[in-house]
């Protein structure tokens, strides 16, 4: 990125399935732990496909009761992420130049449990009035406005809604508005809670669902295995400060990761389907933003969903943006134990490429069992590895066909 | 009819997590923290405890006096039951 300032990390939070701390999310994915489980609860019977990795998050212990009123899930979760990273970033709002400090957040479905309460409670139950609140917690940018008003951010605030690379879009755009000078300080990430009655049946109706493990359901994501059966939907968040690298050293943060490039492109040609050439043009877009020759990327946090054509897809996707490197570079999907965060997934990924630049050990794709000739690359499976690593992609795909793709250096 | 005050005052104490008896007839709905949407969310809630649907108000709701008296009126109006105490 040329004649634009450098842009770095410095604070990370995160809600997931693999625990509400990045430390705690970094233990579990390191060590392979899986937060896919059977769902339990008063719908769970009525679904066919009843696994999910849910955040375990308790609404009341982090906001009052009035807050609850008017806060989605998905924004509880947005707000809690945004607090952490702030902290961990050893940042107070109140000592910065907010008009100068934005939020930009992907989510999918937004407010989607206040959606579907609405709806509920018209249809089913035929009552004829809706809470006050409805609009204001099922409306998308819900989250990105709250984080803008507890912390007081004047600056740009924007939601990106590109399905499942909604984060990666979010950050990436945000790290824009810092390279290009028009913000100091960004809060960028994604939310979703999308885990609903509702969601969940349409997901099934769509078949891109993983089939349940029955002998071991939290292995039910199983991405770049030929026994792979599709995609296991999770939820959470995960936020990230944004700053200049000159701001970060004059304050003297610690630096987690630099972002040096970023790239958007969309397949342009089947609204589920994707393809190589439209997932091969982001990955470029993203080398081409960064000055980065292809060999110089060490590791890439696939998109890997699990379902049978997205991994064989990227893979070949790879290969062609890659060449002969495709075979010496690292792959894994975390997916296969936090699931498919939508449209935080982005985010929630790069938190984990994050962590593999820091620690220098690459996070696994767990459950990949059976080889499939289609997906042959070296995808890290079942154990993390030690490697050294220097720079690293974020890969994000999505149905519509918008490809998110970061590079991250390490600092 | 002091129940509705009462009934009024529980939810307003109940979601700004604040004790009741700080809340008098004539407290200003905005000084104890509540905005016109809280309001209605109030609102929302008595409808439901007192099985009444409250129209769009025409006279300004300032305290919580003026939301106790507006259920009031309409529960004279709407409510079976009263109307056959009448």
């Amino acid at each position: 990125m040329s004649n634009t300032r450098r842009v770095v990390i410095t604070g990370m939070g995160i809600v997931s399935p693999l625990g509400n701390s990045v430390e705690t999310f970094g233990l579990n994915l390191m060590q392979g732990v899986s937060g896919i489980k059977r769902l339990e609860n008063d719908f769970s019977d009525q679904l066919e496909i009843n696994i999910a990795a849910s955040a375990d998050i308790d609404g009341t212990a982090h906001f009052s009761k009035k807050e609850l009123a008017v806060l989605d899930r998905v924004s509880q979760f947005a707000l809690y992420a945004a607090q952490q990273a702030l902290d961990n970033a050893g940042l107070d709002p109140t000592n910065i130049n907010t008009d100068r400090t934005g939020c930009y957040l992907g989510t999918g479905m937004g407010g989607a449990a206040s959606t579907e309460e609405g709806y509920h409670r018209l249809f089913r139950e035929s009552q004829s009035r809706l809470k006050p609140f409805t609009v204001l917690m099922a409306m998308n940018n819900a989250a990105a406005s709250h984080i803008a008003m507890h912390y007081g951010l004047g600056g740009p605030n924007i939601t990106y809604t590109t399905a499942c690379s909604s984060s990666a879009i979010a950050i990436g755009e945000a790290s824009r508005q810092i390279a290009y000078g028009h913000c100091d300080t960004m809060l960028a990430g994604g939310s979703e809670a999308l885990l609903t009655y509702g969601t969940i049946k349409a997901w099934e109706a769509l078949r891109t669902l993983a089939k349940v493990d029955e002998q071991n359901p939290a292995a039910s994501c199983k991405p770049f295995s030929a026994d792979r059966s599709g995609l296991v939907l999770g939820e959470g968040a995960a936020m990230f400060v944004l700053e200049s690298y000159e701001s970060a050293i004059a304050r003297g943060a610690t630096i987690h990761a630099e972002i040096v490039g970023y790239g958007t492109a969309n397949d342009a040609s089947h609204i589920t389907q994707p393809s190589v050439a439209g997932q091969a043009r982001a990955m470029q877009a993203a080398l081409d933003n960064a000055g980065l020759a292809p060999e110089q990327i060490d590791y890439i946090n696939a998109h890997g969903t699990g379902t049978p054509l997205n991994d064989a897809t990227e893979t070949a996707a790879i290969k062609q943006v890659f060449g002969p490197h495709a075979y010496e570079l690292a792959v894994s999907s975390t997916k296969s134990m936090h699931g498919h965060l939508m449209g935080a997934a982005g985010a929630v990924e790069l938190v984990a490429t994050t962590l593999a630049l820091q620690a220098q050990l690459l996070p696994p794709t767990m459950h990949l069992q059976q080889p499939d000739p289609e997906c042959d690359l070296h995808y890290v499976a079942n154990h993390a590895a030690p490697q050294q690593v220097r720079y690293a992609m974020s890969n994000s795909f999505a149905f519509g066909g918008t490809g998110g793709v970061i590079i991250l250096k390490k600092s | 009819m002091e129940n509705t005050f009462e009934t009024v005052r529980t939810l307003i104490a109940n979601k700004l997590e604040i004790d009741k008896e700080t809340i008098t007839p004539d407290s200003v709905l905005t000084e104890i923290g509540l905005d016109s949407l809280d309001t209605f969310d109030i609102i929302f809630e008595a409808e439901d405890q007192f099985g009444i649907k409250v129209p769009t108000p025409k006279e300004e709701i300032k305290t919580v006096q003026d939301v106790a008296n507006l259920l009031d009126q309409l529960l004279l109006e709407q409510s079976p039951s009263l109307q056959g105490q009448k």
